[in-house]
């Protein structure tokens, strides 16, 4: 694949302080075309702020962003979109007071010809998504703060993947999720792959991530630990990336790893 | 079965429940003023009377839905309003001349831009500067009036222009029987003409459709509504003293000696307030800007992340409140032919009561354009028929409190068990 | 009218015998006012100055602008400055009374101005509210001595507005027992606001289909609302209105007929008389020789003070003369659309 020589996204020394404080600090990642990048550390690890810095809804201090190798300007979410970059924010980010056709389409509106909002458009097509996403789906009409913790989540994964999205990041998807609806998510990410969307994953579930993944990266204090191929390390290495900032040997390193282990090239354990 | 068919056609309840409400309160006032409510005159001078704040209520319908409150527009139209005064009685006719044909139109122009720079400043402080729009407004409700006073050092200024007048009211501030059937009838071709639409979009993409007996049932009733508000305003004749200046002034022969009947027909205020109701509905539910605003309401974040430009979102309803605004100056100077530095006071009060009164929701996300100008005729009905009764305005105050409270009240009742 | 017309004169005549009898020179008198800022005292403060500098004596002023507070060190600074009699318009008639007080002790007399000093030694001037309210009413009655009357009152806020009606009752209640003239409907205007006015006016003329006479209106701002209202069933000049203040548009309204009179308070008068009864008592006289003094105790303390109070001027379509000549209003504002020859003033 040419894609792969050339990352989808590459965020380099990515830094920002909320008042002296260091959310994230020199960090640094590739997203592939057709790959799931797992984000994962604990609560205040620096990875929801990063995913923000690209989806653009907070601004970096310092570091660059570069889509397909051109530098990238994101000053905004609009900026982000128009990248082809989407995100499922852990929060959901819908306005519980419009239909689910209106929250889809927030921001970019199928219009008629006078200028005004195509309703009937907007809904027939959210029917024909959601009807994708989730067949029992049926309350077109009502607000969505009507609407049940799943069928809020398949609502704003659909908005995610309504606009021909080409860097994903989900942060959470399946914290609202039963079992069944987890494993949609899961064939969904990856059909999703298959066509070539890349994806940065946010998630708690280990078990979650090397199902999934096919590189994971580990923060730690606003740090990257170091970035691994899903098959070069163990559950319990990443644990030990996770807690002690310890880099495994299957891992490439970043500013982040306590214990700086010599890279011995892949396969090494 | 009628409970049925009602639920068909889609409505909100809430809306009905108003009307209903409107309605019961009309009736009682009828009885209880010896039948002086529920006529043609009456009910014509409460069209006319709660004109200037429907206008601005429909503004700030979009104001509060976007999570922001305006109180200081009672101050800006006093300031407007003086402003207005002065070209059009000072200025303009040192420029053009006395009684210049143009200069309604120029003064009416200029007020409406000085309502949009006025509204646009604090909008900008609010969502640029981020200062709460509680304290913005507030500073322009102190600011905007001391600027009314200002401009002529507290000196009224009257009479006002006689074109400029007609936006007032009055029988030559109305429209006439003839223009009144024909608006009449024009709006409700329009309104068949929506829903015939709106039933063949649905058709198109087949979705389910209201049965055929509902939008019937919808069309007649709506049709029924602006026919008879036309009767009733074509019900209510000139004064005699004006017919008779009339017919003097046009040299009219009487036959029989007998005056002619010259009906008022719409009101001009009332039917600046009728446009201003269907553009901002049409604003907030059939545009982007309109859905921004909603969006920014239910959830200010979830609509920045959606690419939306909330801050600029937010300057523009000022921007209209503003605008509108202005045009409630200009009705409120025209009716009592007079700017004086003390019109709208408390004005931003009955404005939010009355949007709030009409479903708006103060935490935002809710409430229509409709729904607050109805709230604006509740209001003025309360306070129109308590003087027919005689009731002064001490006990007025306190009965208008009242029911603001238990609107809302109701309203969080419903609201409460419409989400359960 | 004619005889108001004459009172006014005789007051002016009577304030030139005060002048005459005013031997102070080189004498200097202190003005406290409590906010300049208010256009109001700026006519005020040049009929003072001017009724000073006539006879030679000294203006000195401060301005506490607003605050209470600063307006008793500025009183202290006017008697540190020698001022030999004070006029003071309160800002807060109760705070005031420590600087009163001490300026009473140095033997300085104190001139309460338009608003009430309670203060035994000190003088109370201001124009006659009552008298406003009879005025009106009279006006009213000389134009329309019977039929169907609407009273719009001030505001219910304003102890002032019940005043007024008091006064507009005392003048109508013969003829409202005798049953001549019919109360066919009162409200108060929230506010003083004329788009209240106008809003309770057409509720009246609903109510009385329209069988109204005359509508006595407290002032200008509210007879103007409800002329608004007689206009709008072309009533406008066929009902006598009454008000008060002397409004610019009041006073065009009475050239053009639609308003019968408008009670003026002339703010020169008033500064002219307090400055020559300050001149007086600089002088030494006592405050109870001073020409039409009166005992006055109707204070909420109810403290016997000498007083005077000024009659205000009924301004009709008959002497607009007064207030074009008075300065206080241009002959083409009071004139604004009236056709040549239907108003004598107006040419």
């Amino acid at each position: 694949m040419t894609a792969s020589t050339v990352p989808l996204v590459a965020m380099r020394d990515i830094a920002l302080s909320f008042g002296g404080v260091r959310a994230v600090e020199r960090a640094s990642i590739e997203l592939y075309a057709g790959e799931v990048l797992a984000l994962v550390g604990h609560n205040g690890a620096g990875k929801s702020t990063l995913i923000k810095i690209l989806s653009g809804a907070v601004q970096r201090d310092g570091g660059t962003i570069a889509v397909r190798g051109a530098a990238a300007t994101i000053a905004n979410p609009r900026d982000a979109k128009n990248y082809g970059i989407e995100t499922i924010y852990q929060t959901l980010a819908l306005a519980d007071n419009l239909d689910t056709a209106a929250n889809l389409f927030l921001g970019r509106e199928l219009r008629t010809g006078l200028g005004t909002l195509d309703d009937a458009a907007m809904e027939a097509k959210a029917r024909e998504v959601m009807g994708r996403l989730n067949p029992h789906f049926r309350r077109f009409k009502d607000p969505v703060r009507a609407l049940s913790g799943g069928e809020r989540q398949s609502v704003a994964i659909a908005r995610a993947i309504l606009f021909d999205a080409q860097i994903l990041i989900m942060d959470e998807p399946t914290a609202a999720l039963g079992p069944q609806e987890t494993a949609q998510v899961a064939e969904l990410v990856r059909k999703l792959k298959v066509e070539g969307i890349g994806i940065v994953l946010i998630s708690h579930d280990i078990a979650d991530v090397f199902d999934l993944a096919d590189r994971i990266c580990v923060m730690k204090n606003g740090r990257v630990v170091g970035t691994a191929r899903a098959g070069d390390v163990t559950k319990d290495d990443v644990l030990g990336m996770i807690i002690l900032g310890n880099c495994p040997p299957g891992a490439s390193a970043g500013p982040g790893a306590m214990h700086q282990t010599p890279i011995k090239g892949p396969k090494a354990r | 079965m009628l409970g049925r068919l009602l639920k068909s056609t889609e409505l909100d309840t809430r809306m009905l429940g108003m009307a209903g409400a409107l309605a019961l309160i009309w009736l009682a006032f009828h009885l209880l003023s010896g039948g002086l409510f529920l006529t043609p005159r009456n009910l014509w001078n409460l069209s006319v009377q709660s004109s200037a704040v429907a206008i601005m209520a429909a503004g700030m319908t979009l104001v509060i839905v976007a999570r922001n409150i305006d109180l200081s527009i009672g101050s800006m139209l006093g300031f407007i309003g003086m402003i207005m005064g002065v070209l059009q009685t000072d200025l303009l006719p040192k420029l053009l001349g006395f009684e210049h044909p143009a200069t309604w139109i120029v003064t009416l122009a200029a007020g409406l831009v000085l309502g949009i720079v006025l509204g646009g400043f604090q909008g900008f402080l609010i969502a640029y500067l981020g200062i709460p729009a509680f304290i913005v407004t507030l500073g322009g409700l102190l600011v905007w009036r001391g600027g009314a006073w200002w401009v002529t050092s507290g000196q009224t200024v009257a009479p006002l222009d006689d074109r400029f007048r007609l936006m007032g009211g009055g029988p030559e501030g109305a429209i006439g029987a003839a223009w009144s059937w024909a608006l009449g009838l024009l709006a409700c071709v329009a309104v068949v003409a929506m829903l015939a639409r709106h039933r063949a979009r649905r058709k198109k993409f087949s979705f389910p459709l209201r049965p055929m007996a509902a939008e019937i049932l919808v069309g007649a009733v709506a049709c029924a509504l602006i026919l008879g508000a036309v009767a009733v305003a074509d019900a209510y004749p000139w004064p005699i003293g004006s017919v008779r200046r009339y017919v003097e002034a046009n040299h009219i022969a009487l036959a029989d000696g007998a005056l002619p009947f010259i009906a008022h027909g719409i009101a001009i205020p009332v039917l600046i307030a009728i446009v201003v109701g269907v553009k901002m509905t049409f604003l907030a539910t059939r545009t982007r800007f309109g859905r921004y605003v909603y969006a920014i309401g239910g959830n200010p974040e979830a609509a920045e992340l959606a690419g939306v430009n909330t801050r600029w979102t937010i300057v523009k309803t000022f921007m209209l409140m503003g605008l509108l605004t202005a045009l409630g100056a200009a009705v409120s100077i025209a009716r009592l032919n007079a700017a004086t530095n003390s019109e709208g006071t408390l004005a931003e009060l009955l404005v939010i009561a009355a949007a709030v009164i009409g479903g708006t929701s103060l935490s935002g996300g809710a409430g229509t354009v409709a729904g607050a100008m109805l709230g604006a005729v509740l209001m003025q009905s309360l306070q129109s028929g308590m003087v027919l009764l005689g009731v002064d305005t001490p006990l007025q105050n306190i009965v208008v409190g009242i029911v603001l409270v238990g609107a809302v009240w109701l309203d969080t009742v419903y609201r409460r068990r419409a989400s359960s | 009218m004619k005889k108001l017309a004459t009172a006014c004169l005789a007051g002016a005549a009577l304030s030139l015998a005060l002048l005459a009898s005013a031997d102070a020179k080189g004498k200097i008198i202190g003005v406290s006012w409590s906010n300049f800022q208010e256009e109001r005292w700026k006519t005020d403060e040049a009929a003072i100055k001017a009724e000073l500098a006539a006879s030679g004596d000294k203006y000195i002023s401060a301005d506490a602008q607003s605050s209470a507070q600063k307006q008793l060190t500025d009183i202290e600074s006017l008697i540190a400055q020698g001022a030999n009699a004070l006029i003071v318009l309160p800002q807060d008639a109760s705070a005031i009374a420590p600087a009163v007080g001490k300026a009473v002790d140095e033997g300085i007399a104190v001139i309460g101005y338009d608003r009430l000093i309670e203060n035994p030694s000190a003088f109370y001037i201001t124009f006659d509210n009552k008298e406003v309210g009879r005025l009106q009413a009279r006006a009213v009655v000389a134009v329309k001595p019977a039929g169907r009357y609407a009273f719009i009152k001030g505001s219910s806020a304003d102890p002032n507005a019940d005043f007024l009606f008091a006064g507009q009752m005392e003048v109508l209640k013969g003829a409202l027992d005798a049953g001549t003239v019919k109360n066919v409907g009162e409200a108060y205007t929230d506010g003083w606001l004329p788009a209240n006015a106008q809003k309770n006016m057409e509720q009246m003329l609903t109510k009385n289909n329209n069988q109204i006479d005359a509508v006595v209106a407290s002032n200008d701002g509210t007879a103007g609302g409800a002329i608004a209202a007689l206009a709008a069933q072309g009533l406008a000049g066929a009902v006598a209105v009454s008000g008060q203040d002397g409004d610019h548009a009041a006073l065009n309204r009475i050239a053009l007929g639609t308003q019968t009179v408008s009670v003026w308070k002339d703010a020169r008068a008033l500064g002219k008389t307090a400055a020559d009864i300050a001149m007086q008592l600089a002088d030494g006289r006592k405050m109870g020789d001073i020409a039409g003094a009166m005992k006055f105790s109707g204070g909420p303390k109810h403290v016997e003070m000498n007083s005077m109070f000024l009659i205000p001027i009924a301004i009709t379509k008959d002497n607009l003369g007064i207030v074009i000549d008075a300065g206080w209003i241009k002959k083409d504002e009071v004139c604004r659309g009236i056709k040549p020859g239907a108003v004598k003033v107006c040419g």
